[in-house]
């Protein structure tokens, strides 16, 4: 095997939340019966960013937050490949933000798994864009005065295909959820994973995530666009957890005409 | 004999309409054309103007001065006047006078055709008389071209042009014209060129945020997209774009992206990632004057050394800079087989001038030639995306086989993960830049062009071909001793190759789009030059043979 997975340690923290979403993810891949061959894992910078690295599967651990754009061209290139993105917050709604935005518009083919600790990790505490307001970091001393991004509303406003959050307190809804993810066959799936950071942020800790994580009822319509967007407006005592909202949009791929028959790379097979 | 038909008005007036048709029907009766633009940033007002320079025998460069002169408004009238040469003729749209024709294309569009958008047809149908060609043909082209909008409109348009004609028969002379000859009849753009060539080689993802002077290549993808089987996405930003065709490399497509120097800089990053990860990623880079935004619809040559050096770190490319509509078509290729045997980025240079200038030329293969890709066909499962070799170049494989693809922008081992190891960061960084002595090996010797003995020896790079090599022409035939020595690929220099070719020159001239000498740098940063003298040109306005010779006459 060419992982090198012996001499690649994680870099994280013992008790980060990297570690539970590692985990998640193999038995994701695992029970979603994807080909790792044809599985392509992709990352920008930070420590979330790292876990490609602790896998088995194909990595393109890119630039900071330009992971969206690669998985695209990825994506692109061979619409037969299943993409995962995973990195974090800052990655994916700070440096990322604007591809973010486009990516979820685009409609692209690809799963992004967003590991959400509300800090920034690897710079060593610093505010992240979903930073609670008030929260105070060497950098924020005054605490933080800008409003937390909220991806999930982002994307449902924008009519993302499917729309999740999960949080490393409940493997096995994470894992429910990333199968989820994985068997979407639309385009552009989103799944927040909250996820503590027990070195830089102690607000947001494992069990304050516990505490207020609550399963959406059964009887919610996911396809209900308006309902979904009060969900994803929560925040606070009780953080919605599930799938919030899905749509029947149809992907770029299926909207490409050069992709109507074979794979890009498939055209060229050969020569 | 040539000569040149300038057309000119306010944005929004069809300037580049007639001017295109006129370039199209001359070059139906045989006749070498070239044409070239000159434009403001907007959409309406302003003054453009477009010249259509036709002759007997192949041309290379615009004039400054025109023979005729259609003005389709007073501020074009009165400013361009002074470039009309003697015995030339000026033909305004309204009242005549002061040397001006008077001819209302608008009124007599109206008239004939119940339209005044047909203006264009008009004065078309104008030039033809005036220049002595005949009618018919102009009326055939037109056929041709409105064929698809229905019998009404190529009969409204056919009536415009003869009214032209007949309007222009009876208040205007003639001016003597080259005789139709037996020149190739394909037209093609500089921006088209770089299009095709792409399209032809396998390029299957095209990205760009629109930016002049690049546009015309990337809507000329997105016109053939379909045909050969391309997706061409408008990213978001440069930053999208260049991490799209990253990643589209690294799944095993041949992919290019297309901006100007404003693009370029926030693709650097990008550009630095492909040289880490080694990516075979193509940039076109249509350069116009800067800093910063700068003048967006003029050109330049000011972005050679900021192509050199783009990218943080140490990593190789090729940068290659075509002079003509043919090498654009053929460095494009190139820059695609070079990008992906040496797996590396590499960068086209163009610019405003070229990118908009249309020639008649031989006709450039259209037919599909999908590049080699140089791709290891079915790894194996301990496979080594950056397997360390004597060349540098390790077996490319894409995902999808038995052997998973790990790259990494940081500092990677040679399976591709990361790495904060010293000595296997420097195997590494060793490894990517011994790719610089095949890329050495194989860079394009310069081309000469003149006398071997010259006295006078021009340097040109790029887009400047054209004009030098009509600045060569010029001062040989009134007793001068010059050459010129191109280079189309600028980076690595092909250093032996171009001191063969130097000669013993007593004046050596940097003929440069920019102010301070970039490429004379690079030659002597390569040790091929002491002092030169420069003859720059960096208001803007792309370098004509006139312009040139006259910098060498002082």
């Amino acid at each position: 095997m060419n992982i090198g997975k012996a001499d690649t340690q994680p870099a994280w923290c013992p008790g980060c939340g990297n570690f539970a979403i590692l985990k998640t993810l193999e038995e994701a891949v695992a029970e979603a019966g994807i080909d790792r061959r044809k599985l392509v894992l992709v990352s920008g910078i930070g420590q979330a960013a790292k876990l490609p690295h602790y896998t088995r599967a194909n990595v393109f651990n890119g630039l900071h937050g330009r992971a969206l754009p690669a998985a695209t061209g990825i994506k692109l290139a061979n619409h037969e490949l299943t993409l995962v993105v995973t990195s974090g917050d800052g990655d994916m709604y700070g440096e990322g933000g604007n591809h973010f935005i486009h990516a979820v518009r685009r409609n692209i083919g690809v799963k992004a798994f967003v590991h959400n600790n509300q800090v920034y990790g690897l710079t060593k505490g610093q505010a992240s864009p979903t930073s609670e307001l008030g929260f105070v970091t060497k950098v924020q001393t005054h605490g933080v005065v800008s409003v937390p991004f909220n991806p999930l509303a982002l994307a449902i406003v924008e009519d993302c295909c499917f729309v999740a959050r999960s949080y490393t307190g409940d493997r096995d809804h994470l894992r429910r959820m990333m199968v989820a993810a994985l068997a979407e066959r639309g385009g552009f799936a989103l799944l927040d994973i909250l996820q503590p950071c027990v070195t830089f942020n102690k607000v947001n800790t494992f069990r304050w995530y516990k505490e207020r994580a609550r399963p959406i009822d059964d009887s919610h319509d996911p396809f209900d666009r308006e309902k979904a967007l009060r969900l994803a407006l929560k925040w606070g005592d009780e953080i919605p957890v599930g799938i919030l909202y899905r749509s029947r949009r149809p992907s770029f791929e299926a909207n490409s005409p050069a992709l109507a028959g074979k794979t890009l790379v498939a055209q060229l097979a050969g020569r | 004999m040539d000569i040149n038909v300038r057309v000119a008005g306010e944005a929004g007036q069809g300037v580049l309409t007639t001017g295109n048709l006129l370039v199209g029907a001359l070059a139906g009766l045989g006749l070498h054309v070239l044409s070239s633009q000159s434009y403001m940033s907007r959409i309406r007002g302003g003054l453009n103007w477009f010249d259509v320079r036709i002759a007997d025998e192949e041309l290379f460069s615009p004039r400054r001065t025109a023979d005729l002169l259609v003005a389709l408004t007073p501020p074009a009238r009165d400013i361009l006047a002074e470039d009309l040469t003697e015995g030339g003729m000026l033909l305004f749209d309204g009242a005549g006078g002061d040397g001006a024709v008077g001819i209302e294309f608008s009124r007599a569009a109206q008239e004939a055709a119940g339209s005044k958008l047909m203006a264009n047809t008009v004065a078309a149908g104008a030039v033809f008389a005036v220049l002595g060609y005949d009618c018919g043909r102009l009326c055939g082209y037109l056929a041709t071209q409105f064929k698809k909008k229905g019998d009404e409109v190529v009969a409204a348009n056919v009536t415009c042009a003869r009214r032209g004609a007949e309007l222009a028969g009876t208040h205007a002379g003639r001016i003597p014209a080259p005789a139709p000859a037996a020149a190739p009849d394909y037209l093609c753009s500089g921006a088209e060129a770089i299009g095709l060539a792409a399209a032809a080689a396998g390029v299957k993802l095209v990205t760009a945020y629109p930016m002049t002077p690049s546009t015309p290549t990337f809507t000329y993808l997105a016109a053939v997209a379909d045909r050969y089987g391309i997706v061409v996405e408008q990213a978001e930003d440069e930053i999208a774009a260049v991490n799209m065709i990253c990643g589209a490399a690294y799944a095993g497509v041949p992919a290019l992206a297309a901006t100007s120097g404003g693009g370029f800089a926030l693709m650097v990053e990008g550009l630095s990632l492909a040289g880490i990860m080694e990516l075979p990623i193509v940039i076109v880079l249509g350069q116009r004057p800067g800093p910063a935004t700068g003048l967006p619809t003029r050109t330049a040559q000011q972005d050679l050394k900021f192509a050199l050096s783009a990218g943080h770190g140490e990593f190789v490319r090729a940068v290659f800079a075509p002079g003509t509509i043919q090498q654009c078509y053929e460095l494009t290729r190139r820059a695609l087989q070079t990008a992906h045997r040496f797996q590396t980025p590499v960068l086209i240079l163009t610019d405003e001038f070229l990118q908009d200038l249309q020639k008649n030329v031989p006709p450039l293969d259209e037919s599909p030639r999908p590049i080699d890709r140089h791709i290891l066909e079915d790894p194996s499962p301990d496979y080594r995306r950056y397997e360390v070799t004597e060349s540098g170049v390790s077996p490319r494989a894409i995902p999808g086989g038995e052997g998973f693809v790990i790259c990494d922008s940081d500092v990677h081992n040679d399976c591709g993960n990361i790495t904060e190891d010293l000595q296997t960061h420097l195997t590494q960084q060793d490894k990517r830049m011994r790719k610089l002595t095949g890329l050495t090996a194989e860079a394009l010797p310069p081309q000469r062009y003149g006398p071997d003995d010259a006295g006078t020896l021009l340097l040109a790079w790029g887009s400047s071909y054209g004009p030098c090599r009509e600045a060569v022409d010029a001062l040989n035939a009134h007793g001068g001793s010059a050459a010129m020595l191109h280079f189309s690929q600028v980076w690595p220099i092909n250093a032996a190759g171009a001191r063969q070719l130097f000669g013993r020159p007593r004046r050596v001239i940097s003929v440069e789009g920019n102010c301070t000498g970039q490429f004379a740098s690079v030659l002597r940063e390569a040790g091929l030059l002491e002092e030169c003298e420069l003859l720059p040109r960096y208001d803007g306005l792309p370098f004509t043979g006139e312009y040139i010779v006259s910098g060498v006459n002082g």
